[in-house]
């Protein structure tokens, strides 16, 4: 479903990602931990175009919608395409990013409205169905800023099932949550993973990626550093600097 | 001046503040679709179209709005007598509205760019075009920012729009100016000030009226 190919990526002199290569199955949950500054969002979001990559190539469901040597673009993708290929993707993030001057339904439905043009009916309905499976159907009226962290995290990942993504990117959802908080949002997310979702997640939570994952990446310094299942990567680490990140947060 | 005097000119200076009145919220409605497209302008990664709006608004923030009167009333017909606008009413609306243009223009760019840079990225992320994203999420997020300043803005224009009487444009400082001078007495000027502060009380009011409307998601 994704696959990414010598990636680099650089503000200024400065290198975030250092020949990346990754590839992602249908239904796979991958998982990406390290320290702060390693790289991981930067990764995540070149998926999406919301970061350009310095060079490299990004395949996402066996196209290409990024090649770049030094910076220049190697293929002509058209801002319609990008579109498109963004809306096959699901993106959930730290901050949540709701439309604050829109109810909860109304940012369900938005994009699946405007984007794909659904009848309006159709996709209330389904838009229900979601808020049901997130647990928050009784606040569809409601305006997000009335809502808890936790509670607006899911009506985020609701709207990104809105549109019927094939992947869904996952940006330290839990990351600005009281703690209380994070439960509510990881079983949502867990649920999902058993749905078959394909899904790549960034995250802090050790626990999730022990328990969910099917595949763990280490990043440090914008590389990564190892990759292999959750027992493994968790029990018997082989590089010295997971070892000691682990060290710290287990 | 006698009260009965007054009474008799009363008239005419509501005359002249409906005149106002109108001159001010049509300028800032054409002043607020140009003051848009130049916000828009300003923030497009197009270098050509940022430097023109921004050499419009530069022009028209930098100069006198009496100067800007002159030339379009008296300037325009000499260059060509093609471009004589028919009558004072055309050229005190297109005066005033290039001019609130580009104050609005700066007013609604500053909106635009406060609004958190996350709305953007969450509209692309589920597929949204600039166009979209732009017409359904940033700039319904910033109507409720513009009020404030659009507010002033407009406050600012309605007493500005009393230059317009250099060109004989009837409203209200050119009535109360022809009262004066009739009656060989300043005393009409209060009235017309107290004129004045009424209908900037009453955007005032409606502004603030507005601004609580628009408060409900926060």
């Amino acid at each position: 479903m994704i696959k990414m190919e010598k990636v680099c990526k650089s503000f200024g002199p400065l290198e975030v990602l250092k020949n990346i290569d990754l590839e992602v199955k249908k239904g796979e949950v991958v998982c990406i931990i390290g320290p702060s500054g390693s790289g991981k969002s930067t990764l995540l979001r070149s998926l999406n175009h919301l970061e350009r990559i310095t060079s490299g190539r990004v395949y996402i469901d066996g196209e290409l919608i990024d090649e770049k040597v030094d910076g220049k673009d190697q293929i002509k993708i058209s801002h319609k395409k990008v579109a498109e290929i963004c809306a096959e993707l699901g993106m959930v993030f730290q901050r949540f990013n709701l439309f604050p001057h829109m109810t909860v339904l109304e940012n369900v439905i938005e994009a699946p409205i405007t984007v794909r043009n659904l009848p309006r009916q159709d996709t209330v309905n389904f838009a229900i169905e979601l808020l049901k499976k997130v647990g928050l159907e009784d606040k569809k009226d409601e305006y997000p800023s009335r809502l808890s962290g936790g509670q607006q995290q899911r009506v985020a990942i609701a709207r990104a099932l809105a549109m019927k993504p094939k992947i869904m990117l996952f940006d330290e959802p839990t990351s600005a949550l009281d703690p209380e908080l994070v439960g509510e949002v990881l079983s949502v997310m867990k649920e999902l993973a058993r749905e078959g979702m394909t899904m790549v997640v960034v995250t802090h939570e050790m626990g999730f990626a022990r328990e969910v994952a099917s595949r763990v990446i280490f990043m440090d310094k914008g590389e990564i550093l190892e990759e292999a299942a959750p027992d493994e990567i968790f029990s018997n680490p082989k590089h010295e600097r997971t070892k000691s990140f682990l060290q710290k947060v287990l | 001046m006698s009260w009965e005097k007054f009474m008799t000119y009363l008239p005419s200076l509501l005359e002249g503040s409906v005149n106002t009145i109108l001159l001010t919220i049509v300028s800032v409605m054409f002043g607020a679709v140009l003051g848009l497209f130049l916000a828009l302008g300003r923030l497009s990664k197009n270098k050509a179209v940022d430097r023109v709006c921004w050499f419009y608004i530069w022009v028209f923030r930098g100069t006198p709005l009496l100067m800007q009167l002159y030339f379009i009333y008296y300037g325009l017909p000499k260059i060509s007598e093609s471009l004589t606008l028919p009558g004072q009413w055309p050229s005190a609306l297109l005066a005033l509205s290039l001019n609130s243009a580009a104050y609005l223009a700066e007013i609604i760019r500053a909106a635009i760019q406060s609004i958190d840079k996350g709305q953007m990225e969450a509209a692309k992320a589920l597929g949204m075009s600039y166009k979209q994203a732009m017409t359904r999420i940033i700039i319904p997020q910033s109507y409720r920012r513009l009020i404030p300043p659009v507010g002033n803005e407009l406050i600012a224009l309605l007493k500005d729009s009393s230059l317009v009487s250099i060109m004989g444009m009837i409203e209200l400082m050119k009535i109360t100016q022809g009262i004066a001078s009739r009656e060989s007495s300043a005393a009409i000027y209060i009235p017309a000030a107290a004129l004045y502060l009424v209908m900037t009380t009453l955007f005032t009011y409606i502004f603030e009226k507005l601004e609580k409307k628009y408060s409900v998601y926060e």
